[in-house]
């Protein structure tokens, strides 16, 4: 054995068994087509490697020749797949460069069968005996094919197209890529076809040793395959563990929704397509494999709640993003339930909604607790002021017994002095006199506690009606909810200013409109209603009109119900009208009441538009 | 003893009502004495002379029912008549148990005033009677020695002369004799009239029943 023999089969070799394990990878996963023209690069190295050992030990010139033409089928084989890997794995190189590397090359191979001995030479007339790592080796003397530029010009458009190809994946930022791949396959194309070259025009007496340098191209296009395998072995790692990451989260999310009871949902608004989760489906009462749209789901809440829902939803998709609401249920089995919503929109580049997350909860048993809450605080409010009211009418009338005691008994003092046959002139007028100054003493009485009763000092600001009508819409709206009253507002949008306390005018609204559902508190009519309607009544002021679709007031009550202490209520202390009408008055409104033709109540009192607004 | 006529007397803080009840109660026929406060009524008043008071329960410093009070513990304590702006229940309780004559409202009808003043002089003259009649037979009691007092127990007792003697240790005719002084001390003429006498005047009450009668 000798170096030569050992170092071409061991090329020979190892090309074989990298060419067969990328084979046998491709043949698993089709799709790995870098494994295959690798393989083939390899192969291509292998029969070429034999085919120049074969022509350093050949006997005669024809023997040679047949080596040089069957090799140049493993180079061809070699830079076709060299070719393709370049261009699949930077990814870059002009395929018109690639076709006409592809045509020269072919052309060359179809030559080196047809004109001469092969593409290199016409006839090898003889070998010569040379010493070449202690061997003794053929090398061949003869006639140039002249066809050879063909090949060589398909090496130049191999050359131009790898460098193109590398410049491409170089600018766009894959370095290494470009500089390995790219980098060696020009490289040791230049010095492999470089030394044939110089070896084939007779310039230098070597035998051909390209095999060295393709072995160069196969262990750098190896060592790049493998180091991709070795990456994708890491993403794959990564993968797992960002996989196990995320289903401990998913688990996690899952707890912490199951334990709020908490159900959950996705509406894709490009798509107009609703997810949710079975909890979600559970609580609004939709089995689990049934269809959902926006529409169906809008049926399911409470015909009162479905427009305030709209708006809130409304808002966010027009830019607010996040919103929280409650809204009722009514559900198919005729049930209520009460459900707080929490929702998220996503919007694109442009601002557009993509989609909206949400949650939402079952509230009714916190909202059931609020309500008898409210109905507590409501009850103890009014015990405390018929308490406070009855501290007063009995302060009152003690004060008030005084004089009206002292006026009786000197009227029937007077009455007896007056049976005289000459009554005592003197002592009656006093008895008059002393009369009037009770009189007075009584009406002071009184005045104080008017003044007592109305002590607080306005404190007037501009006051937009439609905030003053919502925030005691948002007061009564539970209790409307518990006593099954349809609570309507009407309020124009164009609506001016008015002057006016806040706090006063909110317990005035308040109290007319509690007044209304204790009014629908008896009858059982079939739909009992509330409506709000504000409107513009000419320049200087707005009327707030509150009707109840209750019996109406008796017409011989409908005078007093403005008078103190005048009350239809078992309980009632008579005083919530009269104070009304006080403050609005003390703002420069009026305030009446009138029985609607259509049944029940209306109550109406006007504000005065802001000044600064009626001038215009 | 007095023989002056009774006098309503009326007392309130209240100015214009103090002088308009005393008006009502002077044309009705009534004299009548006024007084600002319940103070200046116990400095002033006739501690003799018959008549009631008409007051009102709630007055600043010393009210109605502290009236009624030092009114009791007093020489001559006249009924006593409320009058009261509203009706105050657990005050006219305690009044009334206290011997208020009545408990009115400020307004009440005339006639129930009128009514209650007229119940309250006669009560007054009733027991300002009774008071007169008790002190003259403790006037007459007083007159027996303490021997005297002795007898008498036994006799009211129902005992016999002898029996009596015996028990004090004394002879039966020096009995008799005690008998005779004690008889003619107090003007009666039978045991069964002494008996009712010592009865009337409250002596011996407690010991009475020690011994069964008709013994």
């Amino acid at each position: 054995m000798n170096l030569v023999t050992i170092i071409w089969s061991m090329i020979a070799s190892a090309c074989l068994t990298l060419a067969a394990i990328n084979f046998l990878t491709w043949g698993r996963n089709r799709e790995a087509w870098a494994n295959l023209f690798f393989a083939m690069l390899a192969t291509g190295t292998a029969a070429w490697t034999f085919c120049e050992l074969w022509m350093m030990r050949a006997e005669t010139p024809a023997e040679f020749a047949t080596a040089l033409k069957w090799g140049h089928v493993a180079v061809w084989l070699l830079l076709v797949s060299l070719v393709g890997f370049v261009r699949l794995y930077l990814k870059a190189g002009r395929p018109w460069l690639a076709w006409m590397f592809l045509g020269l090359r072919t052309l060359a191979l179809v030559l080196n069968f047809v004109v001469g001995q092969n593409l290199n030479y016409s006839e090898i007339t003889r070998l010569r005996h040379i010493r070449f790592l202690g061997e003794s080796v053929q090398i061949a003397e003869g006639v140039r094919n002249p066809w050879m530029v063909v090949g060589q010009l398909s090496l130049l458009a191999l050359v131009i197209f790898v460098g193109d190809a590398t410049a491409t994946a170089w600018r766009r930022g894959d370095r290494r890529t470009a500089l390995t791949v790219g980098g060696s396959a020009l490289f040791f194309s230049v010095v492999g076809f470089g030394q044939s070259l110089l070896v084939l025009w007779g310039i230098i007496q070597v035998p051909l040793t390209a095999s060295l340098s393709f072995m160069g191209l196969v262990a750098v296009m190896g060592y790049e395959l493998s180091s991709e395998m070795i990456r994708a072995t890491q993403l794959s790692r990564d993968l797992q563990v960002s996989q196990a990451g995320l289903r401990e989260n998913e688990q996690r999310m899952s707890l912490a929704v199951d334990a709020a009871n908490l159900g959950i949902w996705i509406r894709d608004i490009t798509k107009n397509e609703i997810w949710a989760s079975d909890k979600w489906r559970e609580l609004f009462s939709f089995t689990p494999s049934e269809p959902l749209d926006f529409e169906r789901i809008l049926r399911r809440l409470h015909p009162d709640d479905r427009e305030v829902f709209e708006q809130v939803l409304t808002k966010a998709l027009a830019g607010g993003g996040n919103y929280e609401t409650e809204f009722r249920l009514a559900l198919p089995d005729g049930g209520l339930r009460w459900i707080s919503s929490h929702g998220q929109v996503e919007f694109d580049a442009t601002g557009q909604p993509l989609r909206i997350r949400g949650a939402s909860r079952d509230v009714t048993a916190h909202k059931q607790s609020e309500q008898e809450t409210q109905l507590l605080r409501r009850e103890v409010a009014h015990v405390a002021r018929v308490t406070m009211m009855g501290q007063l009418a009995s302060a009152l009338a003690h004060e008030i017994n005084q004089p009206l005691g002292a006026i009786l008994r000197n009227a029937e003092a007077a009455e007896l002095f007056m049976q005289d046959a000459s009554p005592d002139l003197d002592e009656i007028r006093a008895i008059v006199a002393d009369i009037r100054k009770d009189d007075q003493r009584a009406g002071a009485v009184i005045d104080r506690m008017r003044g007592l009763l109305k002590r607080q000092p306005l404190n007037t600001r501009e006051l937009d009606v439609s905030e003053l009508v919502g925030d005691v819409r948002a007061l009564v709206r539970a209790d409307a909810a518990a006593r099954q009253v349809k609570l309507e507002v009407h309020v124009p949008g164009d609506l001016p200013p008015v002057r006016g306390d806040r706090v006063h005018l909110q317990q005035v609204l308040l109290n007319v409109i509690l007044n209304g559902m204790d009014a629908l508190d008896g009858t059982s009519g079939t739909e009992n209603r509330i409506s709000v309607i504000v409107s513009r009544n000419g320049n200087q002021t707005v009327e707030i009109a509150v009707s109840d679709t209750g019996s109406g007031i008796p017409a011989d009550k409908l005078a007093h119900i403005f008078d103190p202490f005048f009350t239809t209520k078992p309980n009632g202390m008579g005083m919530g009208l009269p104070i009304s009408r006080t403050i609005i008055e003390a703002h420069g409104g009026r305030f009446w009441a009138e029985n609607n033709a259509s049944g029940g109540a209306t109550f109406r009192f006007t504000l005065p538009i802001a000044e600064e607004v009626a001038a215009k | 003893m007095s023989v002056t006529a009774p006098v309503v007397q009326i007392v309130d803080d209240d100015w214009s009502f103090l002088t308009a009840t005393s008006r009502l109660l002077r044309a009705s026929g009534f004299a009548v004495k006024t007084f600002s406060s319940a103070s200046e009524f116990l400095a002033q008043r006739d501690t003799d002379a018959p008549g009631c008071v008409v007051a009102d329960l709630q007055m600043p410093g010393m009210n109605g029912l502290d009236l009624q009070s030092a009114l009791g513990r007093s020489r001559n304590p006249v009924p006593i008549l409320f009058l009261t702006g509203h009706g105050d229940i657990p005050s006219s309780v305690v009044a009334m148990r206290s011997g208020a004559e009545d408990f009115l409202e400020k307004r009440a009808p005339k006639e129930k005033l009128l009514d209650a003043v007229r119940r309250a002089l006669a009560r007054d003259a009733h027991e300002r009677e009774e008071r007169t009649r008790q002190r003259e037979l403790r006037a007459r009691f007083d007159m027996l020695t303490k021997r005297e007092f002795e007898v008498l127990a036994h006799v009211v007792q129902g005992r016999l002369n002898k029996q009596i003697a015996g028990d004090l240790g004394i002879h039966e005719r020096t009995v008799k004799l005690h008998r005779t002084a004690i008889t003619t001390k107090l003007g009666v003429q039978s045991v069964a009239e002494l008996t009712r006498l010592t009865d009337e005047a409250g002596i011996f009450t407690a010991s009475a029943q020690t011994f069964p009668k008709g013994q």
